[in-house]
């Protein structure tokens, strides 16, 4: 059973009327498997979470969860996915236990081991305190706690949750953390975000999409090696702009010189310059710097997620160029 | 079936933990109770015929107030969402919800009982009837209810459901009267057959017609049918 695509997605595209949404998409998600799904608003997370969900249908291509098709047997596999969406599903006139049983119903949690589940449930999602409560009454982090309940429920082999920890306290994410880390050891989870340093914590591997495509797959660490090509190295120097670009330019390894004023501080300058992997880089600078002027700071830049997320999404092509 | 119970047990407790079950019949009884003194006053005959068919343009109006928040509410709040992606069937979510509302309407309808105690005190009503009046308005709340629920699946929005519904139902009831305009003998057939309230008349008239009772069935399947598959066509 193990290392199964739990999730599978073939070259799938949604398609509302003229406007393509998603383009020939492809990736797995294997079982024991936390996959962090990164991209700008409106790049198409949604929507490939509702399809896997099988709230909507592709237009063309398969998804396959739990080796069900969603287009034929969405029934089948709806009872192996926990789904908690962008908004919580939730009735707000019903108190948590209410709503939370009518879930355990609907996924036929046998009638005798119902209360137990509920239990499970509850204390994984710290829910215990406002398990009499009705939803109206609740906060925005209890809400996004009970949607989260909801998809646990029933022990699914696939959890697909959309912005799990928006609206939570620090301390609410760390602990919605800890229970998606739990899960994910047992069973495939996708999981949208927006928080670049969740998918580091958490993630074995991360897919970024936009506009709809998918950029890269990769684990963090595979994703960093492919952008470290090229090197970044800042530096802040109090000199005359020009004639620093000038200098800075003529060291052998620099490609381009960007130089902005540090707010707040007369003639300091701050420089980015991008560099090739030449050893020794860094040295020339210091020393071509260093002996005309004022040499505050410098800096080899390691690229961040959040760096190597930007450079994915911003090479992406913009318009929605048909396949 | 299983699946259907839950969505059922679920409505149930959706109408009750809010106002709208208690609204509803209360407002119900309150209209009923003012048709049935002023007719047995102005009358002084000791039946419901008159009342019943009274409570059968009252229900016209009140049904699209349970009927549209249905499917409505569930897509603005977002629940559709959960609806649509839990192991359930198109169909098992439109029948639990559809028993739920009708469980209102038999709830509303038993309320409506209570005026039969002085009728029976102080006169000597025909039984069958009465009977055969009230399984008349309770096959014509069926049939509303399927028709509002029906919309209610078509927008998002709550009042726009209810202002589709409403005109419909009244088209429903009425179109048996475009008949004294016709002079085609199929087309008058037609207009009376699709009328709401002239398969009501002969119930009320004590008539339990299989005719009567196969069409308000059947337009509460059809208007069942053409819910699930939009359900399922939506997707």
């Amino acid at each position: 059973m193990s290392s199964l695509p739990v999730i599978a997605l073939e070259s799938v595209s949604k398609r509302y009327g003229s406007r393509t949404v998603i383009h020939d998409l492809s990736f797995t998600v294997e079982k024991g498997e936390i996959v962090g799904f990164l991209g700008p608003n409106g790049a198409g997370k949604t929507t490939t979470m509702r399809m896997i969900a099988g709230f909507t249908t592709a237009t063309s291509g398969r998804v396959t969860v739990a080796g069900y098709d969603m287009a034929t047997q969405n029934a089948e596999a709806a009872r192996q996915i926990g789904y908690l969406p962008e908004r919580p599903p939730l009735y707000d006139t019903l108190d948590v236990s209410a709503y939370l049983r009518f879930v355990a119903k609907v996924k036929r949690v046998p009638p005798s081991a119902i209360s137990a589940e509920l239990d499970r449930v509850t204390a994984a999602c710290g829910l215990a305190g406002v398990f009499r409560r009705e939803i109206y009454k609740l906060s925005k982090g209890y809400r996004q706690r009970v949607g989260l309940a909801q998809a646990l429920l029933g022990t699914p082999e696939v959890l697909l949750l959309d912005e799990p920890t928006i609206g939570l306290d620090p301390a609410q994410i760390q602990e919605t953390r800890d229970v998606i880390r739990a899960i994910g050891e047992a069973h495939a989870v996708l999981f949208s975000t927006h928080i670049l340093s969740e998918v580091t914590l958490i993630c074995r591997r991360v897919a970024i999409i936009s506009h709809g495509r998918l950029l890269a797959i990769d684990s963090p660490t595979g994703l960093q090696r492919a952008v470290e090509q090229t090197n970044r190295v800042t530096l802040q120097v109090i000199a005359p702009a020009q004639a620093l670009r000038e200098e800075l330019l003529s060291v052998a390894g620099v490609r381009a010189v960007e130089i902005d004023a540090v707010p707040g501080e007369r003639r300091m300058l701050s420089v980015d310059c991008q560099v090739d992997e030449r050893e020794g880089v860094e040295a020339a600078i210091a020393r071509a710097v260093a002996n005309r002027w004022e040499l505050r700071r410098l800096e080899r830049q390691q690229p961040t997620l959040e760096n190597i997320f930007l450079r994915y999404v911003s090479a992406a092509p913009a318009g929605s160029t048909a396949a | 079936m299983s699946g259907t119970l839950a969505v059922y047990q679920k409505e149930i407790a959706t109408y009750f933990r809010s106002p709208i079950a208690y609204f509803v019949i209360a407002v119900f009884m309150m209209g009923t109770g003012y048709f049935f003194t002023y007719n047995i006053f102005l009358t002084g005959d000791a039946t419901m015929g008159e009342t019943l068919r009274n409570m059968g343009v009252l229900l016209l109006l009140v049904i699209p107030v349970v009927s549209m928040r249905l499917f409505s509410a569930e897509d603005s709040t977002g629940t559709m969402e959960l609806l649509l992606t839990l192991p359930l069937t198109p169909w098992q979510v439109v029948l639990g919800k559809y028993l739920g509302a009708v469980t209102i309407l038999l709830l509303m309808t038993a309320a409506t009982l209570i005026d039969l105690v002085p009728l029976y005190l102080f006169g000597n009503p025909e039984t069958t009837t009465i009977l055969s009046g009230y399984i008349g308005f309770v096959l014509l709340g069926m049939a509303c209810l399927a028709v509002g629920q029906f919309f209610s699946a078509l927008t998002q929005n709550q009042i726009v459901a209810a202002l589709i519904t409403v005109p419909v139902l009244l088209g429903f009831w009425f179109i048996g009267h475009l008949q004294s305009f016709q002079t085609s003998y199929a087309l008058r057939g037609l207009l009376g057959y699709l009328s709401f309230s002239l398969h009501f008349g002969a119930f009320i008239q004590g008539l339990l017609r299989t005719e009567a009772v196969t069409f308000y069935l059947a337009v509460s399947a059809i208007a069942l049918t053409l819910n699930a598959s939009y359900l399922q066509w939506r997707r």
